[in-house]
């Protein structure tokens, strides 16, 4: 009798019982391939991997105990009142009841996931810790074209642009984004709100195509979790800062499509329609104080646990906004004008998320170009036209570059006409990578620069003497590197020297002879030195292969494949550090 | 007058039976109707109104002058009349012109492209602008005149409204004036479904989306997710420097590294290629911005998640730490006894199994046998040739020494030891006339031949190619040669003094080693071979039984650098467990 022989009727046991195909899955719940489909997205259920597939290796396995969830949930039954209404709105058309078919098409059954969210997302921080699809979902979807008769339907799409300005208008309003980063596919935004890292892409402001080689039916079902989940976020986020969810918009900037600035205003009037109080908390920090003290007097006197308890909440709080302080400082007092041909609605999000004060050109903006405070205009094109002394004219590159340095950068580089210093990706931890671009370390260097600061310079509009400043502090610490460089040069020839002498003193004797020949001459002869250091580094690698030899199969397979990554890496820095040094000599030949 | 005009060419147009031959001759003069006439608008007029008038008096008052009726004016040729006018009159031809003179008066006449010859009534009929018009119209498939509307409106002049049909004359039916029992019987269905509220008429209350879904923080035990345990989705790559839209010039590939992109698999081809962008405002659009939304959705949905361990490990732990050399000390570092005497260099070495004596094969030509603790040369045969190989036999009491010597192997008796064991080996090296014996037996030439020594006290087998190694099984009963260029191993039975010779075909064997399995009661010895070369990463066991079988088991290794492994695990399983393992290995 076979191992796997099971004699009828007895139950399965293991992987077999617990995990099951999708196809037996479709035909347990009793539903189309496409409502599971559906059903799954909306659930969040997915499939498992089982330690033993039973039913073969390029099946799907879902877990049972997922698939009882599916089973015992409304929505499957909520699918099937839809099915049918739809079944019942066409034979009415067919039979041309007219009456019938409108009274149908009128009340279609409806459901909603505001349970489901409740169920995936027991606390909010789950939901945050989820977040980046779905922002990134709803962003590229308020960058399709609203166009009827596409496949997506306009609502969707203004629903969506909604959603995304109310969240960014959050982001920026609480000073949460923390590093941007302007790519080929568009511009990545990380925030961080309630210590979750939230990292999202929008497309870049131009039209999208809608291509045919997606599956709209799964992304608007994706969509439409998503949209709801963002809906009940921002309510919370924007409870959390006092303000009305969903926010009433001056229609005249509403029909501007500046949408974001309209959110803004709103919420920094604080107006709670019907609550005159909570008008007087705009400041963050007043309206935690108040409500320290309102709680201070709700709380009997007698307690001093709790009262101890609440003191340190708040300044647990005061630490964390640190990094916030710091953020939402950054453009204080410059104000920005923006030109028509940079990406409004990126920097109409990111300026005031840093502090900053901006302006567009275009009907609705705050104020003129004109205005003799700016202090800054973001500009992209070749030439200006007219310039305007007071302010300086900068690329939008700039921006991100600021937001992402934490510091003011000298604008030169980024003058109107010039090629900007490349862009650089705050995500990449450098160091790690083993490879540090160029602009990183002048970046580097001015944020060094700005830290030993000791007076600000905000008041200074002598851009020159600024500018000789900032040189001289760069000079300063280019001089500390460069003496630091050497004492750590000095201390590894030291280490060199002891680790010969200690070689010396484990030589075997055949070796010693000419050891002693060449001790010597060691000081000043290179030659020798790399001998013993050739020699030396053999044995270390016999070494290592003997102890290679002993290993177990699977540890040597390990160890290899961490060797062939390590050394993976290392050529993508030695090509990297190639074209570099290619790019330099040809740019050197050219200047000659 | 004009209007006259219009009223004749209408006629004309009608009546006069164009002749498709007629239109020919004229289109020739004639490209185009409009061109040509619009010059000559107003004096074709004035000089054309006798003649109009004319036809027009004999068309319209007069019909058709000649009543010669449906009839081929063929008939007509030879007669002088062409026909009869209304009261029976013949009516005469006209006089022929000449060809040349009529010739003559069209080139004069601006107008001749007008004329046309009526043969009918025999005249010349010359048409206005506005018949030449009409003509060509009709020529192109048109209304003769401009102002007839083609597609006029319809219009319906019976009216269908509550008519009937005209000529019904059926009763008027019940139904009409009685109220219907179904209607009734529907609007009851329906009052008692807007009672009970099966029908709503108002449209649904719109409640407010969102509330504050996430209302208690601090009930931790609600908060936990019901269910499985959730894996989240890893969250996708953060980019890197190349992805920006202005990276620095590190980055981007060159030219020919790009080229060189689509001769790499389509695996291992890099997804992204930086591009570098002068500045922001000429990024262009991502085109697969909703084609990566879209494989994230696919993945979030349909790739099974598993939580698995990231071991983040120091790549040196997972090396044994061995004993460093140092703490291996005390190890001979100094040369403690040297083996002098050999002339050439030594090729080979063996140890006997006491462990007393050494045997060195040298290319000198001398086979020497030394005592190990003094260094003392015992023996030394000068053999005459390059010794590529010693072996001692491994049994304790056969002092026989296994040597190849150029071509040949030779087994030798080492006369050390007592004179129990020396007369022992001798008898075993001695009983060699029966080697003949067996030379007469065999008809076919065989691979080896065993021949006493001529000088020494042993046995030479004289193999048919060269032999590059001799092995000793551990018994000491069997040995095995190799030769490579033609494999061949011979297997002699020593103490039995029973020879058998096993040739296989197995390509290029450098190495061969035999081993001995317990297989139920007998011992069956097992001869590995492995070639260390790299293009054959094999290894073979054949059992060497004494019969004409060979069982061959080949058992193919990815490497066989590590062949002591090989033999410990050999030796440690038993043969079921052996072949067993052999099914294991794939076979290339």
């Amino acid at each position: 009798m076979p191992k796997h022989y099971r004699p009828a009727g007895k139950k399965k046991e293991g992987n077999a019982a617990k995990y099951i195909t999708r196809t037996k899955a479709v035909k347990y719940l009793q539903i189309s391939l496409a409502t599971f489909r559906k059903l799954c997205i909306l659930k969040g259920v997915f499939p498992r991997d089982p330690k033993k597939k039973v039913e073969g290796n390029h099946k799907t396995y879902y877990h049972m105990k997922d698939i009882a969830f599916l089973f015992h949930d409304p929505l499957i039954e909520k699918f099937r009142e839809i099915k049918v209404h739809r079944k019942k709105v066409k034979k009415a058309v067919a039979k041309k009841n007219k009456d019938l078919a409108d009274r149908l098409l009128n009340r279609p059954p409806t459901y909603k996931l505001d349970r489901l969210i409740l169920e995936r997302y027991p606390s909010f921080v789950d939901a945050l810790r989820d977040l980046d699809d779905c922002l990134t979902m709803v962003h590229l979807f308020a960058a399709l074209p609203a166009v009827e008769g596409e496949r997506v339907q306009v609502q969707r799409i203004h629903n969506c642009r909604r959603l995304s300005h109310e969240w960014q208008a959050y982001i920026s309003r609480t000073h949460s984004l923390r590093k941007t980063f302007i790519s080929v596919k568009g511009i990545y935004y990380q925030a961080e709100v309630q210590g979750q890292k939230i990292t999202w892409l929008t497309p870049h402001a131009l039209q999208q195509v809608l291509t045919d080689d997606v599956d709209f039916n799964v992304m608007l079902t994706f969509l439409e979790f998503y949209e709801t989940l963002l809906g009940f976020m921002n309510f919370k986020l924007y409870h959390s800062i006092n303000v009305n969810y969903p926010p009433v918009l001056d229609p005249r900037l509403e029909a501007l499509a500046s949408e974001l600035y309209a959110l803004c205003r709103y919420m920094s009037s604080g107006i709670v329609p019907g609550n005159s109080e909570s008008a007087k908390l705009v400041e963050d920090k007043d309206e935690s104080e108040l409500r320290l003290a309102q709680l201070q007097h709700q709380l009997p006197s007698n307690e001093p646990g709790a009262l101890m308890h609440l003191v340190q909440e708040s300044t647990a709080a005061d630490v964390e906004d640190d990094d916030a302080k710091e953020c939402s400082s950054l453009f204080k007092n410059l104000k920005f004008y923006l030109s028509r041909e940079v990406p409004r609605e990126s920097l109409l999000f990111i300026i005031p998320a840093f502090g900053g004060t901006v302006s567009w050109e275009g009907e609705g903006a705050p104020f003129d170009e004109t205005d003799e405070d700016i202090t800054h205009q973001i500009v992209d094109r070749p030439t200006q036209s007219h310039v305007f002394l007071s302010r300086e004219y900068v690329q939008p590159q700039w921006i991100y570059d600021c937001v992402n340095a934490r510091i003011i950068l000298p604008a030169e580089g980024y003058v109107v006409g010039r090629v900007p210093p490349p862009h650089l990706s705050p995500f990449v931890d450098n160091s790690a990578e083993g490879y540090i671009p160029e602009y990183a370390e002048t970046i580097k260097k001015l944020q060094a620069a700005a830290r030993n600061q000791v007076l600000p310079l905000p008041s200074i509009g002598d851009e020159d003497m600024e500018k000789t400043l900032v040189e001289a502090i760069i000079d300063r610490s280019a001089s500390n590197e460069v003496a630091e460089k050497k004492r750590k040069l000095e201390m590894l020839e030291q280490q060199y020297h002891d680790e010969l002498k200690m070689e010396y003193e484990g030589k075997t004797y055949s070796h010693m002879k000419s050891d002693n020949q060449s001790d010597v001459v060691d000081n000043d002869s290179e030659a020798a030195n790399n001998h013993v250091d050739d020699s030396y580094k053999q044995a270390e690698k016999d070494a290592a292969d003997i102890s290679k030899t002993v290993m177990s199969r699977k540890q040597r397979g390990l160890l290899e494949a961490i060797e062939i990554h390590h050394s993976r890496k290392k050529d993508k820095v030695n090509l990297l550090k190639k074209r570099k040094k290619n790019a330099e000599s040809s740019a050197s030949a050219k200047g000659r | 007058m004009g209007h006259s005009d219009g009223d004749h060419d209408d006629l004309s147009a009608d009546d006069s039976p164009w002749s498709e031959d007629i239109w020919s001759d004229d289109n020739e003069g004639s490209l185009s109707f409009e061109d040509s006439g619009e010059g000559s608008d107003a004096e074709s007029d004035e000089t054309d109104a006798p003649a109009a008038e004319e036809s027009d008096s004999s068309e319209d008052e007069v019909a058709p002058r000649n009543t010669v009726g449906d009839v081929p004016l063929v008939w007509y040729k030879d007669e002088e009349h062409i026909g009869y006018d209304i009261s029976g009159r013949k009516i005469k031809k006209r006089d022929r012109e000449g060809r040349i003179e009529a010739y003559l008066r069209n080139a004069d006449d601006a107008k001749n492209w007008r004329k046309i010859y009526d043969e009918y009534n025999d005249e010349e009929v010359q048409i206005t602008k506005e018949e030449a018009k009409i003509i060509s119209r009709m020529l192109k498939g048109k209304t003769p005149h401009t102002n007839v509307d083609p597609y006029p409106d319809y219009v319906d002049w019976f009216e269908y409204d509550d008519k009937g049909h005209p000529l019904s004359s059926a009763p008027e039916p019940k139904r009409r004036f009685v109220p219907s029992k179904w209607e009734q019987k529907k609007v009851v269905k329906l009052v008692r479904a807007i009672r009970k509220g099966w029908i709503k008429f108002d449209k649904p209350k719109e409640e407010p989306n969102f509330y504050l879904l996430w209302g208690d923080e601090t009930d931790t035990a609600d908060n936990k997710r019901q269910g499985l345990s959730y894996i989240p989705a890893p969250k996708p790559n953060l980019p890197g420097h190349e992805e920006s839209y202005n990276p620095s010039v590190e980055y981007i590939p060159t030219q020919e590294e790009i080229d060189s992109y689509q001769l790499m698999y389509e695996e291992d081809r890099p997804k992204f290629i930086p591009r570098r962008f002068d500045c922001l405002r000429s990024v262009p659009a991502y085109e697969k911005a909703l084609r990566e939304g879209f494989d994230r959705c696919l993945d979030l949905y349909l790739c099974p998640r598993t939580r698995k361990k990231r071991i983040n490990i120091d790549p040196e732990s997972l090396k044994p730490k061995l004993p460093s050399k140092k703490d291996l000390r005390p190890y001979p570092r100094t040369c403690y006894l040297e083996f002098k005497g050999h002339n050439g260099p030594v090729k080979s070495l063996s140890v006997e199994a006491s462990g007393q004596w050494i045997a060195s094969g040298s290319s000198d030509g001398t086979i020497r046998v030394w005592e190990v603790e003094t260094g003392r040369c015992i023996k030394v045969w000068k053999v005459g040739g390059v010794v590529h190989r010693v072996a001692w036999n491994p049994q304790p009491d056969r002092h026989i020494l296994a040597a190849i010597v150029d071509h040949d192997l030779l087994l030798l008796n080492a006369e050390i030891g007592d004179e129990e064991v020396q007369m022992r080996t001798k008898k075993l090296l001695h009983i060699e006339e029966l080697a003949p014996e067996e030379e007469e037996t065999g008809d076919k030439k065989p691979a080896v031949k065993w021949v006493n020594h001529d000088k020494f006290d042993g046995i030479v087998l004289i193999h048919h190619k060269a032999v590059s190694t001799v092995e000793w099984h551990f018994k000491g009963d069997y040995f095995t040669t190799v030769v490579p260029s033609d494999i061949l191993y011979g297997v002699c039975h020593v103490s039995f003094l029973l020879f058998t010779c096993s040739m296989c075909d197995l390509g290029r064997i450098t190495n061969i080693k035999i081993e001995n399995f317990l297989v139920q009661d007998f011992d069956l010895p097992i001869a590995m071979s492995y070639s260390n070369g790299t293009s054959h990463s094999e290894c073979c066991f054949f059992t060497l039984s004494l019969e004409e079988t060979l069982n061959l088991i080949v058992i193919y290794l990815k490497k066989l650098a590590n062949c002591s492994i090989l033999n410990s695990f050999l030796i440690t399983n038993k043969f079921d467990t052996f072949s067993y393992n052999r099914a294991r290995c794939p076979k290339q």
